[in-house]
């Protein structure tokens, strides 16, 4: 095999891995609209690191970072709609990445590889990167499971019962902007919010335990990144697109499992 | 001792709450009553420190709020808890909420807690379902369970808003003995309630609240005037000699 594929199938296998992890938390805070508009964000990310020179997956990271805080701040002090700002901030940041990519005419910008993901196209320093994540991911998970369980039940009464989530939220955030940012290569723009929550559903079919369910998001994501790899190869399929297939027929599998106990 | 001084609150320029000076001494079975929109579950949101207080000053046993909350939680029964019935949580996981703040980052339950939670559940007559889905539970049964997770706190002080929504009248009553029960043993308990039926066999503090105070005082010194004046013609009172 040659060194490029077993890099791109490391990739896909590391990317999914990351975005599982978070994905029963998006669930269960019913902020999958949020992964959605993170991704758009980041593409004004990426345009802005563009136009100033910074580092294409750092600079988007920094923005969309600022952004999330932005939002999570902004619904919670003025008690607007977070569905609202989002939409807003949504479309906005894509006209303004469409104005200032516009304005770069001598830069040779893939769009179709941010908007729909290629993971063949993965770097050593971004698997390096992705496998960095992963680590911050588990022990975030592990160090606050506490807070972050009782963040997503009610983060109302968290606060009444002073459990100390104000903090956990705001990596919380951090940590999604980087999950999404850092996966936009492999997965794409589109594509991402997809693996991000059908890994946690497809679980939550199978498991009515927190800790099950992170542990079954990641099995989901591994084996739909080792079968999408595969067809993908075979076929001559985008892997991207492959990955989130495979993923929803583990769903639609997981979901007739469900009925089928009842 | 709780203490509420010159509380003023408006929501969009609407005044909910206005001139509030109250004190509610410990050790009492208080109730506030008022009639929709009197800003009774407002009062109970500044207490707890859910929204900014405007003007005036809480202050509680002689500390002022802000300062009283960091160091210290109520034991808090919300008038309806919002929560996904598919959540992944048994009955224990949210009773356990109610110690979660003691515990630094990073600690998780050990088997002492969940004895202790499970002790409180007993006492609260949900023992048997510590280890059930919330989802699987009845308004009633989940009634019992926010009541232990407030008990949990070991908070001197119990604040409930309308408990008894969601309940059957055989459950209110027996939710309300057990209420008397936890306050005999020396919890102050405040509660905002619209069954005066029930409140009148078991609270000894009345706070009759439409927008300003209209008394508060022992329960016995108020009588049907007071009522009248407090939920003015959306109630009407049939007084009776007994």
């Amino acid at each position: 095999m040659p060194l490029f594929l077993i890099s791109a199938l490391v990739g896909a296998v590391l990317s999914g891995i990351s975005l599982a992890i978070f994905a029963p938390y998006v669930t269960l805070r019913r902020i999958s609209y949020m992964g959605e508009a993170l991704s758009h964000i980041a593409f004004a990310g990426i345009a802005l690191a563009m136009i100033s020179g910074l580092n294409l997956t750092f600079g988007a990271w920094m923005f969309v970072s600022i952004v999330a805080l932005g939002i999570s701040w902004l619904s919670q002090k003025y008690k607007i709609q977070e569905a609202n700002t989002i939409t807003i901030f949504l479309s906005l940041s894509m006209a303004l990445g469409i104005i200032l990519i516009s304005l770069k005419q001598d830069y040779t910008f893939d769009l179709a590889s941010y908007l729909f993901g290629n993971v063949l196209l993965i770097s050593a320093s971004e698997l390096w990167a992705l496998g960095l994540l992963n680590v911050l991911n588990i022990a975030y998970v592990l160090f606050f499971y506490k807070e972050l369980f009782y963040l997503s039940y009610n983060p109302e009464m968290s606060k009444v019962f002073r459990i100390r989530t104000q903090a956990v939220d705001k990596i919380f955030y951090l940590l999604l902007a980087a999950n999404i940012v850092f996966n936009l290569k492999s997965a794409g723009i589109i594509l991402v919010t997809a693996q991000l929550i059908l890994p946690a559903v497809t679980a939550f079919n199978l498991t009515c335990k927190l800790y099950k369910a992170i542990f079954i998001s990641v099995i989901v994501a591994i084996i739909s990144a080792l079968a999408g790899f595969a067809v993908s190869f075979a076929l001559n399929l985008p892997t991207g697109a492959t990955i989130v297939v495979c993923q929803a027929l583990l769903y639609t599998l997981s979901f007739i499992f469900k009925k089928g106990r009842r | 001792m709780i203490s509420f001084k010159d509380l003023q609150y408006q929501i969009a320029n609407k005044t909910i709450l206005e001139d509030i000076n109250l004190e509610i001494p410990d050790g009492v079975f208080a109730a506030i009553i008022g009639p929709n929109g009197a800003g009774k579950s407002t009062l109970i949101k500044l207490l707890l420190g859910l929204i900014e207080m405007q003007e005036g000053s809480v202050i509680i046993d002689g500390i002022p709020q802000k300062k009283w909350l960091k160091a210290n939680s109520f034991g808090y029964l919300p008038q309806r808890e919002e929560f996904d019935r598919s959540f992944p949580a048994t009955a224990r996981d949210i009773v356990l909420m109610g110690m979660a703040g003691t515990l630094p980052w990073g600690r998780r339950f050990n088997k002492e807690h969940e004895t202790k939670a499970v002790e409180v559940m007993h006492m609260c007559g949900i023992g048997e379902k510590a280890g059930a889905q919330i989802g699987s539970l009845s308004g009633g049964e989940y009634q019992r369970v926010l009541l232990a997770r407030a008990i949990l706190t070991d908070s001197k002080y119990l604040i409930l808003d309308e408990p008894e929504a969601g309940i059957d009248r055989p459950g209110v009553t027996s939710f309300f003995k057990l209420l008397k029960k936890f306050n005999e043993a020396g919890k102050t308990i405040i509660t905002v309630s619209h069954d005066l039926h029930t409140l009148s066999k078991y609270c000894t503090f009345l706070i009759c609240l439409n927008r300003r105070l209209h008394c508060h005082n022992n329960a016995e010194l108020i009588n049907a005037e007071v009522i009248r004046n407090t939920f003015g013609d959306s109630v009407r009172l049939i007084e009776k000699e007994y």
